[in-house]
């Protein structure tokens, strides 16, 4: 056999998303309009006025549409938009199922995100041929099978894989070989790169680098002197240099573990800010404890209706892992920081992490930790068992706030990630 | 065929292979009468995955009133439930 040396690795990015799972379920449904053929986008509830676009159909994009965007603003540039809210659950399932397929071709995928995975091809020939040929034939097994179209990028590693597949959609396969990269990717403007985002392109602008060829030719030690690190990192990436494994589990260790909503009313009096950080906290001490950790560090952060944003943090005496523990730090940091002024959104952040099997006490701390702990644990474990709502705080009666907020309901819901 | 998609109730063998077979199945009119169809002839069968939601698609012929009639049971497995989808 001959040995190979190279790798082989594709990336497969669902075209549109969530709004092409969401119109093929509704084929299959029975429905006779496909979403993908008329201006749509998925993402919120227009009535409860938080939402923005998540995914966007490509006769929406003509009307200049973009993702991320609030639904009020897409409506304005298109009045006749269709509409419909996102099911995650429906998502999941998709790219379960496309997962389920990909490892008919390869031991080795790593699902990045919900609608994104590597697959390393090296050494698979034999069995399914040329890498190109064999990326066709993942693409339409896919559209046959699932109904939705995808876009296969291949490289000799992620991150060229990964840029190769962002060339021309819907349904394509792309080739983006080292080779290949000072034609098809050098003339490509340089905020197409990956990891080359809103706050870098300005500071590379002055630079004078516009194009990711102009990034790859300068001088690497002028770059980490003005972008340190990061600088080094974007300046690899433009010239093809990236060796990261695909791993199997897509496991990083977690740095922090945070929730925050929208509120569909502005916050005007400190008691139901409490309260909404309240519920925030019930969500992020569930999850943390869930983890196995106890944390270090407690944030928040609050947005006001003029959408200016600012945060606040404190770090502990003591680790802990108890709902009770951590929203008295929220509350007093927010109670510090607070303005007084209308609120739309709040978050609640822990990080510093450490393992809650052993961890040191305070001197300071109250008496009856074990017992609190003991408490937290019977209230999580009949919440897993009989539902979120089984089991809520007295004071949320009758307060229109839900006694747990934030996530999106579903936690193996794979979330994006900066890290290839 | 033309898309109907309406929900049924449906008597069906589940087979201890695995194998099901509609026998027969009502359908309520819009004046809230049942109609009974009996099941004459399974033609094909197949599982769609669309958006990785399981479905067993059957075609399906009958004689309805006095005319052969083609159409589609659809049966979805996360949710035990059958819809007439084409007639």
């Amino acid at each position: 056999m001959k040995k190979n040396t190279k790798r082989i690795i594709f990336h497969i990015d669902v075209n549109s998303a969530f709004l092409s799972w969401e119109a093929v379920y509704r084929l299959q449904q029975g429905e006779t309009l496909d979403l993908r053929t008329i201006p749509s986008v998925v993402g919120g509830d227009p009535k409860s006025r938080r939402g923005i676009v998540l995914a966007k159909s490509i006769p929406a994009k003509h009307y200049k549409i973009q993702t991320g965007e609030t639904l009020y603003a897409a409506l304005e540039k298109c009045p006749h938009l269709k509409i419909v809210s996102p099911s995650y659950g429906l998502y999941v399932r998709c790219s379960n199922a496309m997962v389920e397929i990909l490892k008919e071709y390869s031991p080795i995928v790593q699902r990045f995100s919900a609608d994104e995975c590597f697959l390393d091809y090296t050494g698979m020939e034999p069995h399914f041929g040329e890498p190109e040929a064999a990326a066709r034939r993942i693409k339409n097994h896919i559209y046959r099978e699932l109904g939705f179209t995808v876009n296969i990028g291949i490289s000799t590693n992620k991150l060229l894989a990964k840029m190769a597949s962002d060339f021309k959609k819907p349904d394509q396969v792309h080739t983006l070989f080292p080779w290949e990269i000072p034609k098809k990717m050098w003339p490509l403007p340089v905020e197409e790169l990956f990891m080359v985002g809103r706050a870098t392109v300005p500071k590379l602008h002055k630079m004078r680098i516009f194009t990711i060829g102009d990034l790859a030719n300068y001088d690497p030690v002028h770059i980490r002197h003005r972008l340190k690190s990061h600088g080094i990192m974007i300046w690899q990436y433009a010239n093809g240099i990236e060796d990261s494994a695909v791993r199997g589990g897509n496991a990083i260790e977690m740095k922090g573990i945070g929730n925050s909503t929208t509120i569909a009313f502005d916050v005007e009096d400190r008691k139901t800010a409490h309260k909404i950080l309240l519920s925030l906290t019930e969500t992020v001490a569930m999850r943390l404890r869930d983890a196995g950790y106890c944390c270090r560090l407690v944030a928040i952060s609050i947005k006001n209706s003029d959408f200016y944003t600012y945060s606040h943090q404190r770090k502990l005496l003591a680790a802990t892992d108890a709902t009770g523990r951590i929203y008295q730090t929220v509350r007093e940091i927010f109670d510090e920081v607070w303005q007084g002024e209308k609120i739309r959104h709040l978050g609640v952040r822990v990080s510093d992490f450490c393992s809650n099997e052993f961890f040191q006490h305070s001197l300071f701390d109250e008496a009856d930790l074990e017992k609190t702990r003991a408490l937290d644990q019977t209230i999580d474990r009949i919440r897993l068992k009989y539902g979120t709502k089984s089991v809520m705080r007295a004071s949320f009666l009758y307060s229109d706030i839900k006694p747990l907020s934030g996530g999106v309901g579903q936690d193996d819901f794979p979330p994006m990630s900066s890290i290839l | 065929m033309k898309v109907v998609r309406k929900p049924i109730d449906v008597s069906a063998i589940f087979y201890q292979e695995g194998v099901i077979v509609p026998i027969k199945f009502r359908i309520q009119k819009s004046d809230e009468s049942w109609v009974v169809v009996k099941v004459d002839r399974v033609i094909a069968k197949e599982l769609e995955k669309l958006a990785g939601n399981k479905m067993w698609v059957f075609t399906c012929e009958s004689t309805i009133g006095d005319m052969q009639r083609l159409y589609q049971l659809k049966y979805e497995l996360d949710t035990c439930q059958w819809m007439l989808f084409k007639i």
